[in-house]
Order: C-alpha cells, then sequence, then structure tokens
C-alpha cells in the first residue's frame, strides 16, 4: 500500500499543508493570544479604573456634601428644628447618602445629653433617629470622637450604628469649629454622612472580576469593609487567612503610601495563577482586587478552542480535499499501472483505462494503448509466420523421410555377401540434399551408383529424386555401364529448364570374375586401395548429366582382386570446410582411407565422417556428404559335420572346431573364445536337449576374413539358449554366488551376434563372432 | 583336452598350493572337482589356485571353483587364485565372476601376503 504513488502523495502532500497550515494557525494563534491578553488585561484595567472612578466620584460628592453641611454650620446658626429640617433635605435629595446626622457639641449648650439628630434612609423610606439617648449616646461613639481627636474630616472606621440605622456602616465625620470674636477656635459640632458598607459592596461588584474574583475593601486601619464574603465584614484583614497575614501586611503598607501594586500569584482557593491590583480610594482605603487570571482568560480559551476546532477542521477538509484530487489525478495512473502488469506477463486483450483530459497520465495511457495494439499485431504476424516455418519444417522433415527411403538402407546401408562387403551413408548438409547412392545385385552382378546434384537443400532433394529412380529402372545386369549413363543422361536433360545436373558414377561388378566396368560423368571416379596403398587412377570421364542430351560416356574397366577396397565419394568430403575456412582435402582423405583400409568397411566408413566432422569443428556442413566403400573379400570356408550325444562330445567338438580354425588361419585368441563358445553351446545341448545317444546334431562352421559363424542345428525339444537357460547374476561375491549359469553370459560376451530359431522340428542357433581388426 | 593337478602343502604356514596345466572344461572338471575337494578336506587355512599353466577355462570350470570358493567361505578360511593367464583373466572379468577373491598376480605377491599372514599370526 505504500507503495502506491497515490499513497505517496496524498500522504506527502497531507503532510506538508498539516505542517505548513498547522504552523501557520498556531503562530496566528500565539500573536493574537497575545494581543488577546492584552486587550483581556486592558480590558479589566479599565473595568477595574471606570468603577473605581465611579465609586470615588461617588465618595467624592458625599464628602463634598458633608462639608458644605459643615460649612454652613460653621456659619449659621439654625434652630432645632431649623437643623432638622435641613437634614432631613440633604438626605431626602441625597441619593448618594445613606444617612447623616448632625451632632452639636453639648458644652455648648445647657443639654447634658447633647444634641444630635440623625436621617436616614431604609427601604426607601426616610427615617430619623435621635442620637442624644442616654443610652448609645453620640458623645460616646467613635465618629464624634475620632473626628474629634483628628479635629479634621475623617472616615470613621466601620461599626454597627447600634443608635442609628442599626446597619454596618462607615461614616464621614466632619468637625466643625467655630471663632468667636476673640479669635478663638472651638468645636461646634460634628457633621456626617454615612455610607452603608451594603452599598460600598454594591458599587464593588460592579467590578466584574469573574466568580472566582474579589473584591476587598479595607479601611485605613484594615478593617473589612466589602469582601465577597459578609461574615469577614468588619473583621481586620489579619484575622481572614493568617498564613498570608504578613505578605498582605507587607502590601498594605505600601499601598498606604500612595503605592499602586499589581501581582501575580498562585490562587489560593483555585488552580492556577491570580492577579492581585491593590491601590488605595481617594478616601484612604485600601483596595484588593484580586482575580483569577484564567477566569480573566476565559474569553481566550475560548477563543483557543474555537481556533483549535476551526484549524482541525480546516486541516480536515484539506486533507479531504488533497486526498480526493489526488486519488482522482493518479487514479488512471494505478489503473494503468494494474493494466500494464497483466499485459506484461502476457495477457494483451487486458482493457486499458480510458484517458481523460492530455496531460502527462493521459498521454502515457495513449502510448502504452498505441504499444499494446503494436505488439499483438507483431506477435499475431510472429505466430504466423512461425507456424507457416513450422509448417515448412514439418514437411521437410517428412521430405527427408521420404528422400532416405528411397536410398538403400535409409541413408546408411551394409550389405555383406559371400565375396564382397558394400557400405555407404549419405549425410545432407541441409534436412534434404542432392547426394545419392543406390546398389542392386541382379543376376551375378553388383550395379553401384553414386551421385551428387548440383548445390543442395529442396531443388537438389527433387532432382534426386528423379535422378534415381532413372539410375534405379535404367541400369541392369544386362545394360553396360555407359549405356545406362547416356539414358539417364537423355531423360535427366528433358524438362530441365533451371539446368541442374548431376555427376554420377554407374559401376556393374560381375561377381564372377570380379571385372568392374563403370562410366563416370562430371569426374565421379573411385580411389582403388590395393595392397596398404592408393592404386592410380585412370578413368576418364564424361560431362555432368542433365544439360545435354545425346552425350555417348567413355567406359572404364578395372580388374579388382580379393582385398582390395574400392571407396567411391562426393565431393562433399573434399570440401568440407572448418571454422578457419581450411578443406578438408584429398590428402586428408587418402589418408584417413589408408589408415583404416584394414578395418571392416562399416568401420572404416563411419571412421571417415566422424574424422570430417571432428576436423570441422563446429563449423557447419557445406555441402552434401557421401561415401561407398566395397570391398572385395575372400570366399568363406565351410565344414559340416554330426555330432551324437555323448560323453566325449564336447571334446570331439573342440577337436573339430579347432582343426577347422587353424586351417582358416584365425589366430590363436579368436580360436581359444570360439572354443569356449562352442562348448558353452554343445554343453547345453547335452544337457537339456532332451537327445537320445543315438541322435545326432550339426554344426555349421563358415569363416571369412571378417566373421566366424556357427550354426548349430538340433532335434530336440524346443529350447532357445538364449532365453530357457539359466543366467545367473553377474558379480555376486562369494557368498551369494549362485554356483553355474554362467555359459550364455560367455556365448553373448564372446560373439557379436546371436540368433535363435526354431525350424520345423530343430533348434536352429546361430552365432556370428566378428573377427577382424576392429578398434 | 586334459588338465594335470599338481598340490603342494605347506604345513606350517597351513597352505595348500594347487596348481592346473591344461585346460579346465566339462570334460576334465569332474576329476578336478574331486582333487580339490580332497584339498578342501585336509583343513588347511589357505588354498591357492596356480594357474600359471592353465590355457582354458569354461563354464564348467568355473562352476568347480565357484563351489570350492562357498565352501572354504563358510569354514572361515580362503581360496585365492594366483598367475591368471590374460585369456583367463577375461573370462573372469566378463562374467564379473567372484570379485572378492583374492588374486595374485604374480609369485612374489602370493610371497608376500603370506610373510604379512605370518608375522599376524606371531604377534596374535
Amino acid at each position: 500500500m505504500s507503495k502506491s504513488i497515490t499513497t505517496r502523495l496524498i500522504a506527502l502532500l497531507t503532510l506538508s499543508t498539516v505542517s505548513i497550515v498547522g504552523l501557520a494557525m498556531w503562530l496566528d494563534y500565539r500573536l493574537s493570544r497575545d494581543e488577546l491578553l492584552q486587550q483581556l488585561h486592558a480590558q479589566s484595567e479599565q473595568t477595574v479604573t471606570t468603577a473605581i472612578v465611579d465609586m470615588e466620584n461617588w465618595l467624592e460628592g458625599v464628602e463634598s456634601s458633608t462639608l458644605l453641611l459643615g460649612r454652613i454650620l460653621q456659619q449659621r446658626d439654625y434652630s432645632t428644628p431649623g437643623l432638622k429640617q435641613m437634614l432631613k433635605d440633604i438626605v431626602e435629595n441625597n441619593d448618594d447618602i445613606f444617612g447623616s446626622a448632625i451632632a452639636l457639641n453639648p458644652d455648648l449648650f445647657d443639654i447634658p445629653l447633647g444634641f444630635a439628630h440623625y436621617y436616614f434612609r431604609r427601604d426607601g423610606i426616610l427615617r430619623e433617629a435621635d442620637l442624644a439617648l442616654e443610652e448609645n449616646n453620640y458623645q460616646q461613639q467613635r465618629w464624634y470622637m475620632d473626628s474629634v481627636a483628628a479635629g479634621k474630616p475623617i472616615w470613621v472606621e466601620p461599626y454597627f450604628d447600634v443608635g442609628g440605622a442599626k446597619v454596618l456602616m462607615t461614616t464621614y465625620a466632619v468637625p466643625v469649629y467655630r471663632v468667636d470674636d476673640a479669635g478663638v477656635r472651638s468645636l461646634y459640632g460634628v457633621v456626617t454622612a454615612d455610607v452603608t458598607l451594603q452599598e460600598l459592596r454594591q458599587y464593588l461588584q460592579r467590578l466584574q472580576l469573574g466568580a472566582n474574583g474579589q473584591s476587598v475593601l479595607l479601611s485605613r486601619e484594615g478593617l473589612v469593609l466589602s469582601a465577597k464574603d459578609d461574615a469577614n465584614l468588619m473583621r481586620h484583614y489579619s484575622e481572614i487567612n493568617n498564613p498570608e497575614a504578613p505578605y498582605w501586611a507587607n502590601l498594605l503598607q505600601k499601598v498606604l503610601v500612595g503605592q499602586t501594586i499589581s501581582r501575580q500569584r498562585q490562587c489560593t482557593d483555585i488552580p492556577g495563577s491570580c492577579s492581585v491590583h491593590m491601590g488605595t480610594l481617594n478616601t484612604g482605603w485600601p483596595l484588593v482586587l484580586m482575580y483569577s487570571d484564567n477566569e480573566l482568560l476565559a474569553p481566550l480559551h475560548d477563543h483557543q478552542i474555537k481556533t483549535a476546532i476551526t484549524g482541525l477542521l480546516t486541516l480536515l477538509l484539506m486533507v479531504l480535499a488533497v486526498y480526493f484530487v489526488t486519488r482522482r489525478i493518479t487514479a488512471p495512473l494505478a489503473a494503468l499501472s494494474a493494466a500494464t502488469r497483466d499485459i506484461s506477463q502476457g495477457k494483451l486483450d487486458t482493457p486499458l483505462p480510458a484517458p481523460k483530459g492530455e496531460d502527462e497520465v493521459a498521454t502515457l495511457i495513449q502510448s502504452f494503448k498505441a504499444m499494446n495494439h503494436n505488439l499483438k499485431t507483431y506477435i499475431a504476424d510472429l505466430e504466423t509466420v512461425t507456424a507457416s516455418r513450422s509448417r515448412l519444417e514439418g514437411e521437410l522433415a517428412a521430405a527427408r523421410e521420404i528422400q532416405m527411403a528411397m536410398l538403400p538402407g535409409g541413408g546408411e546401408t551394409l550389405a555383406a555377401q559371400d565375396i564382397f562387403q558394400l557400405w555407404a551413408r549419405v549425410t545432407p548438409a541441409k534436412t534434404v540434399g542432392g547426394d545419392l547412392y543406390s546398389y542392386q545385385i541382379v543376376d551375378g552382378k553388383l550395379l553401384l551408383a553414386l551421385g551428387d546434384v548440383s548445390d543442395k537443400g529442396v531443388p537438389a532433394a527433387l532432382f534426386m529424386a528423379r535422378a534415381i529412380s532413372l539410375i534405379q529402372q535404367l541400369s541392369g545386369p544386362d545394360v553396360p555401364a555407359q549405356e545406362a549413363m547416356s539414358a539417364v543422361n537423355d531423360m535427366l536433360t528433358q524438362g530441365n529448364e533451371n539446368c541442374m545436373f548431376v555427376t554420377l558414377f554407374l559401376g556393374v561388378l560381375n561377381l564372377k570374375n570380379m571385372v568392374l566396368s563403370f562410366a563416370s560423368a562430371g569426374d565421379a571416379v573411385p580411389v582403388l586401395l590395393r595392397n596398404g596403398a592408393v592404386y592410380p587412377n585412370t578413368a576418364s570421364s564424361g560431362p555432368a548429366l542433365g544439360l545435354a542430351s545425346g552425350l555417348t560416356f567413355p567406359v572404364n574397366t578395372l580388374q579388382l582382386q580379393t582385398g582390395d577396397r574400392l571407396a567411391i565419394y562426393t565431393d562433399g568430403i573434399e570440401e568440407a570446410f572448418n571454422i578457419e575456412g581450411t578443406m578438408f582435402g584429398q590428402e586428408r582423405i587418402s589418408t584417413e582411407l589408408l589408415e583404416t583400409v584394414s578395418q571392416p568397411v562399416d568401420v572404416a566408413g563411419k571412421h571417415m565422417f566422424q574424422a570430417i566432422s571432428d576436423f570441422a569443428n563446429g563449423a557447419a556442413q557445406s555441402d552434401d556428404i557421401t561415401l561407398m566403400l566395397l570391398e572385395l573379400t575372400e570366399p568363406a570356408e565351410n565344414w559340416t559335420s554330426e555330432f551324437n550325444p555323448k560323453a566325449e562330445m564336447p571334446a570331439q567338438v573342440a577337436q573339430w572346431l579347432q582343426q577347422s580354425l587353424e586351417s582358416a588361419s584365425v589366430n590363436r585368441d579368436n580360436i581359444g573364445e570360439f572354443l569356449l563358445v562352442a562348448e558353452e553351446i554343445v554343453t547345453n545341448i547335452y544337457k537339456y536337449a532332451g537327445l537320445a545317444p543315438q541322435d545326432s546334431f550339426t554344426i555349421n562352421l563358415e569363416v571369412s576374413d571378417q566373421r566366424i559363424l556357427l550354426e548349430v542345428a538340433d532335434r530336440g525339444k524346443p529350447f532357445n539358449p538364449l532365453t530357457d537357460a539359466q543366467q545367473s547374476p553377474l558379480g555376486a561375491d562369494i557368498e551369494n554366488a549362485v554356483v553355474g549359469g554362467f555359459g550364455i553370459h560367455l556365448i553373448t560376451s564372446m560373439t557379436e551376434h546371436q540368433s535363435y530359431r526354431r525350424q520345423g522340428q530343430e533348434n536352429i542357433l546361430l552365432v556370428e563372432k566378428i573377427i577382424k581388426n576392429t578398434d | 583336452m586334459n588338465l594335470n593337478t599338481t598340490v603342494t602343502v605347506d604345513e606350517e604356514k597351513s597352505l595348500a598350493r594347487v596348481a592346473l596345466a591344461g585346460g579346465l572344461n566339462t570334460d576334465t572338471a569332474p576329476a578336478f572337482e574331486e582333487r580339490l575337494q580332497q584339498v578342501i578336506d585336509a583343513g588347511h587355512q589357505l588354498m591357492v589356485l596356480d594357474m600359471k599353466d592353465l590355457d582354458y577355462i569354461s563354464s564348467a570350470g568355473l562352476r568347480v571353483i565357484f563351489k570350492a570358493a562357498k565352501q572354504v567361505r563358510a569354514d572361515g578360511r580362503s581360496l585365492a587364485a594366483a598367475n591368471r593367464k590374460p585369456h583367463i583373466d577375461k573370462v573372469f572379468e566378463i562374467l564379473k565372476a567372484l570379485p572378492d577373491m583374492t588374486v595374485f598376480a604374480n609369485d612374489q605377491e602370493l610371497d608376500d601376503y603370506l610373510d604379512t599372514m605370518q608375522q599376524r599370526t606371531k604377534s596374535d
């Protein structure tokens, strides 16, 4: 799978685009995150600032009103109702003020309890309270005492207003002084305005510090004016979150001297970091703002998630796009690849994908289609050509068989008679050739023919067929060779527009007087080997046959003797080339013939062919090769004798054989072996033929210089010693050897041919031992 | 055809040398068989057929030798041949007869062999 170009493309493209786009998105995210972070921080600061400014404005308003009231009192006297009324108006018309009180210095007046009146708003309804009662008298209240002690307007530490509104509040108290005519300053009273802690808290709540954020407003002395948890109101900050008290104390100190602090620290209640901003309001109250950075950054996180999801979707879409586009483009390539694989395995009819468009892939497909088509055409042509060539070769092979059948022996022959041995062979250069040989034994005459048609191959073969048929018909025991030659020539010349011709030797050997008369056309003359030497040749020949009719040919006569060997051959032998281009040549022929002159004709002939082949050393045969060897042999001598089956018979047979063989000059070794063979044969007959002592059997012995022939005929029961006698296996060791049964082995190994036949009532066994010198 | 058999015995070496002269064929085989049996019965450890003057052997003769070889082998003794003439060799070869029979090419080999055997028995 990972080898497919499609997969690789998709993988690489996906990887690349994902990396690139991913990187881009991440960079974008980082950059925008920073921006966003900045924005968020700025925003939060802004909100804080605004809220604080609002609060400060409000508190300042409260301060201003109270100061004004104070100044009024400083300069004017009012009656008690007048004071009350003024107070009421202030509270009623000033939503910013929760409550307001005027408290006069009791020393200025005769009333020991003093005068202090208070108006406040509760649930939207204006109420009043007298603060000069004996219980919770204003003179013991902190707001009175602290402001008087301070001698200037102050925000009083928060407290629970028992005597008045009964709420947690803090008060802006302004002591009012008058200077009398003598320039003595004396306290006239204190005017106050109240702000409930709840109101403070409401302001602070506008700060939007997040679910886990909180604001803590402290009084100057560190009491909690507003906090997340109401339970902490009015407690000293050090009582809350004790472990961290020193930390806060440290910060508070700095803040109280006017510094603003921004810190980041580990949140206490929740994981993550928290930002802490501390400062003081213009009223001198430290304000602590804490919020979780995470919450602050919640929009950022949303942003992150949105970005991530968008990013992933984008990437996914891109991957899909890459996938589909790539697949689409490379699909034809994959299809082509699969199809070509099938085609390469020989399935040339595999359909190829349809080319779409004009890009390289389409071009490739088209080229492949064309190539495939051409290939099919070529293969079809090749098949046709091969088929017709096969047919031709088949026909040629059949033609060769027919041609060979025209020759005696089918191309190689060995004829052995009493006084001669004849061997001949043709080897065509191609499947069929133009050489021929023929012989016939008729009426005491041996008719010989050996010819060579011009050129080779099919035309020569056809002409050869004509020639050999004519030769076989037109020669005869009473037809002189030269006349036969003329007759054949006339016939061949007819209808020979192609001017094929044949060189021919025709000979007639008179078997009684061994006179050979022959005619030669085209210089086909025999070579005579006599007494171990090449006899000089004085034959005369006529022109080659087939070109002109009405020709006559000179006749040649040769008186042959026993022991003579005649060699007749075509020029294919002389003109056999080796790979260097050297010809076999006449000299080599003569040498070969002389070397093998004492060997039987078939052995000598085969030797010559082998010598030519060895000489050629791999070069192709350039011409048809034909050789005929004729040897005149001594007639065989013949002896026949009869024997009776008795104990002395083997000895008698041996003696008779030995005498005969010696008289025929057979050499000692051959005699010895033959005696062994004979002993085995007659012993078998003695043992198994079931003859009665008065029965007899015949032995016929024929000896020529080629071979010894023994024929034994007996009238015993049918018995073929070659198959019916015990034959023990050879080579067994002493332990396993079978005693006896070796006679047949000896017979078959010491003779060349053995044959048996049952003729009438007789078993006839014939064995032949070749005694001519063999390699 | 005639066959002359001469037997020489060396008691010390437990050796019987049987020299054949002439031809061993169907005629002469029976008599030879008898004579050879006598030698076997004498109980010698080694019997050597000296074929120096043997001109002829047929399957009948081979039969006798086969029989003798088997018989002495069963006894733990051995039958060997020596000085075989070429055409006698040839017959044995053609028939692949008794390939495991010891053959001495000449007298020297036989003597060497005997010496070795003697030393061996001495060291036993």
